[in-house]
């Protein structure tokens, strides 16, 4: 197991140089430059070669790259062109919200999920199954973004139960406040993947259910609790789990809409307005950021099996 | 099967305790705080690197510069300079400076601190010229060839040759003045570390959270009111809307037209508008057939109805443009040439300029979004269809605005757009910031913005003498002329001047929009 997380640990380290490049290439070969972007039609031709420049946007793009890999690799992640801070702080103070986000909608998303889906494979064909899997259906097709501005009036203006938008009360940055302000975002995020996980589980419930032991659990005179927890959802996580694995990249990821719904000062909204104005060192971090992150939860993702079912093995 | 129904009581219990939990009141004191929505994140709070509304709404009240723009209007007024003198040939400004004026970390301000932070931006060779972008300073203090300090009080600025509009660009942001001593400082970090003499100093800048700014209780001009200001960017419209009605946030930008009407009609809320120095256009590129002949550019003119655009996608939200300058800037003159809506006068000057119907096919270009361009892909399909009512064929070619951008400021030989949309929005005040810069022959891209490639000598001749002499008759007599005939060649089509509109909780008394369109909440009191 430890040699295979080590090999594992290792083989990111060409995912990670070929997410650089392609990254790096997809930005430099969009049109649009960040100088005239961030100086407006107003610039001069001279302050535009200037900022160019100073920037070092004037340099061959090759060059361009190995300057930027061989400061990363001695910390220095660059300055965002467009925010004027330094990019490795400002990623890992947003990341730190994204994640806050990403993980509440995760233990939303896999709490409910799963009883969900347990539920109705359980009682198949019952009423709560039919509502449940209705209501999933619902869930999986409901836009982000409406549910979202949705949320927003109901519980924020209509009701006055919850906070509209942002991360904590204007004027007490910090997290003394954050579970309130996570609600609605949360939930927004967290609605799709639930749905997903519900129907999952309870597909791969119904698999399990049928073979032959746990016919011969039930046939040992087990109680029904003991055959569907110990016996049965053990075995049916193990797809749960990898879907659960790539739904928190697309927890990443959905959450940028999110974050720009919600104001939530996330990674997702950071790199968004990064591309908008071609901010080449932002944008570069931060995906590179999330693409370490990524990887790393599908690593963990692989090792979970392992514990969840004795028969798969890495060694 | 009980474990699961236990389990799932206990959940949704637990929830609703939560849900309950977060139901706390909000803590700040909104007797004397504003907590104003902007529509983005402000990128810096440094004046000399600002180029955009958000940043210089959130930071402008930190700064003053030597003069400024008196309120309501873009004439001038006493600001750190009490008086100011230029000499007969137009080349030398002497500014008097206030005395006893301290920046808000306590270093005095003085001709130094003037000469400081004009050679920061200036001279590459200066020792703090790396700690920022400046992408205003060569438009805004470009014809600075020296700054002198004469005495502690007292500072004079030397031109290169004589630049008629150069007091207004004195009162623009990249010329306020920052404290010397912060610079150095905090060096490039300047940006997110503001120090000015302004009504309110900085507290604090959590990114994409806020930006708080409390008042400055020893400021020159006499402390402001409100104790504190907290910017939040809010994205989303709706979620900035939804946010003033729940009444925690006391202060909007960016009300889409559509719910205007709704805002005005609630009780609580106050609507303050204020036309702005901003124009919405066309570009025709008069280089290029089909629009390199006058009759052409006239007859697309006439077949837009721009009115109809006003009245029906911006909603009160822009005024009817008859002229590329917008009327509160003065030398304006609506005595030129009349576009108003007519097919018919279209089709006959296609006619006689020898085009049959459905002969002339083209791609007009058009920004998702951008800013100042309102609303521009429902502009560009109402205009699109317009034209092709007279026999135009168009084509709407989308592009997202960095993009845009790169093509529009392309050079001639290499400019492949015809026809596409632009917005202007003056910052001096003053004709020469709009008419030199988008129309005369010697500012094609990339040495300016006339990216119609107008090019009329007559024109250039007005232009440029009404940037070089000092007589304010003789100038407006000269912008008027040249407002008559760029209006009859046609080298842009212009639809409307949009109109500041901000949102805000009725508690909020007297505050007033400035048509450069920063804000000023220095005599702005909550009842």
């Amino acid at each position: 197991m430890l040699k295979y997380t080590i090999k594992r640990l290792l083989a990111l380290i060409p995912v990670l140089i070929g997410v650089s490049i392609l990254v790096f290439l997809i930005l430099h070969l969009t049109p649009g430059d960040p100088a005239l972007i961030m100086l407006g039609p107003k610039a001069t031709k001279p302050a535009l070669e200037a900022l160019r420049h100073q920037l070092g946007l004037d340099l061959p793009l090759y060059k361009q790259y190995f300057q930027w890999i061989a400061n990363i690799l001695k910390g220095d992640w660059g300055r965002s062109i467009q925010l004027k801070r330094e990019v490795l702080p400002l990623v890992l103070t947003r990341f730190k919200a994204t994640a806050i986000l990403t993980v509440f909608a995760a233990f939303v998303a896999v709490t409910f999920g799963l009883l969900a889906g347990i539920v109705s494979a359980t009682k198949q064909y019952s009423l709560w199954d039919r509502l449940l899997m209705f209501l999933a259906l619902v869930g999986f097709c409901l836009p982000v973004f409406w549910l979202g501005l949705v949320l927003q009036v109901f519980f924020g203006l209509k009701l006055g139960w919850l906070p509209v938008s942002g991360m904590s009360p204007p004027g007490q940055a910090g997290l003394g406040s954050v579970f309130k302000f996570l609600i609605l975002p949360g939930f927004s995020l967290a609605v799709g993947t639930m749905a997903e996980i519900a129907r999952m589980t309870r597909s791969s419930m119904l698999e399990v259910i049928r073979q032959d032991y746990i016919r011969t659990a039930r046939a040992k005179g087990l109680t029904e609790r003991v055959v569907t927890y110990s016996h049965a959802l053990r075995n049916a996580l193990i797809p749960v789990v990898t879907v659960v694995g790539m739904q928190i990249g697309f927890l990443l990821s959905g959450a940028v809409l999110v974050e720009i719904i919600f104001a939530w000062p996330g990674i997702g909204s950071l790199m968004v307005n990064g591309i908008l104005a071609r901010d080449f060192p932002l944008v570069q971090g931060t995906i590179l950021f999330v693409a370490t992150i990524y990887v790393f939860v599908n690593l963990v993702v692989d090792l979970i099996y392992a514990l969840l079912d004795p028969r798969i093995s890495y060694n | 099967m009980n474990s699961v129904r236990k389990l799932s009581v206990l959940l949704i219990l637990g929830l609703a305790l939560l849900i309950i939990a977060g139901c706390g009141g909000e803590a700040v004191d909104k007797a004397d705080t504003i907590i104003i929505g902007l529509e983005a994140e402000p990128v810096t709070l440094d004046p000399a690197q600002m180029t955009d509304f958000n940043s210089s709404r959130a930071g402008m009240e930190i700064y003053d510069s030597l003069l400024r723009f008196k309120d309501g209007s873009t004439e001038l007024e006493p600001c750190l300079a009490t008086d100011w003198e230029a000499s007969e040939d137009g080349l030398e400004y002497t500014f008097t400076l206030r005395e006893g004026v301290t920046f808000h970390d306590g270093t005095p301000f003085n001709a130094e601190a003037v000469k400081f932070n004009f050679e920061r931006q200036l001279d590459p060779e200066h020792p703090y010229h790396d700690t920022g972008e400046f992408g205003y300073a060569d438009f805004t203090l470009g014809m600075v060839e020296e700054v002198v300090v004469v005495d502690e009080g007292t500072v004079k600025i030397v031109l290169s040759e004589p630049f008629a509009p150069f007091l207004g660009n004195i009162a623009m942001h990249a010329a306020a003045i920052v404290s010397p001593a912060a610079i150095e400082q905090y060096g490039k970090d300047i940006s997110i570390n503001p120090v000015g003499t302004g009504p309110y100093k900085f507290v604090s800048w959590d990114p994409g959270v806020e930006v708080i700014l409390e008042k400055n209780e020893d400021c020159w001009r006499g402390a402001p009111e409100v104790d504190r200001l907290i910017f939040r960017p809010i994205v989303e419209d709706q979620t900035r809307l939804t946010e003033l009605e729940s009444g925690n946030v006391d202060f909007i930008v960016g009300i889409p037209p559509d719910d205007l009407q709704r805002l005005k009609d609630e009780d609580k809320l106050l609507i303050v508008e204020q036309p702005s120095m901003h124009t919405w256009y066309l570009s025709l590129n008069c280089q290029k057939p089909p629009f390199d002949d006058k009759l052409v550019r006239q007859a697309a003119n006439y077949a837009i109805n721009k009115k109809a655009i006003v009245d029906d996608i911006l909603k009160g939200t822009g005024v009817l443009a008859k002229n590329l300058l917008p009327p509160l800037i003065w030398g304006y003159t609506d005595d030129v040439q009349d576009y108003s809506y007519d097919p018919d006068k279209a089709r006959a000057l296609l006619k006689e300029a020898g085009y049959e119907e459905g002969e002339i096919e083209f791609d007009f270009h058009v920004p998702k979004s951008g800013s100042g361009m309102q609303q521009p892909v429902t502009m560009a399909e109402a205009i699109q269809a317009d034209l092709e009512a007279v026999g135009f064929k168009v084509t709407i070619k989308q592009l997202e605005w960095g993009t845009f951008l790169d093509e529009a400021v392309k050079p001639v030989e290499t400019n492949e757009f015809l026809m596409h949309e632009l917005s202007w929005l003056g910052d001096n005040g003053d004709p020469d910031n709009f008419l030199y810069i988008l129309l005369s022959g010697e500012q094609w891209p990339e040495a300016g913005f006339n990216d119609a490639f107008y090019k009329n000598d007559r024109v250039d001749q007005l232009l440029n003498e009404a940037r070089t002499v000092s007589d304010h008759d003789r100038r407006v007599e000269l912008y008027e002329e040249a407002q008559k005939l760029i209006a009859d060649d046609s080298p842009v089509i212009v639809v409307d001047h949009e109109i500041q509109i901000v949102a805000m909780d009725k508690r909020i008394k007297g505050f007033e929009l400035h048509p450069t369109g920063v804000f000023r909440f220095d005599k702005v009191t909550i009842e």
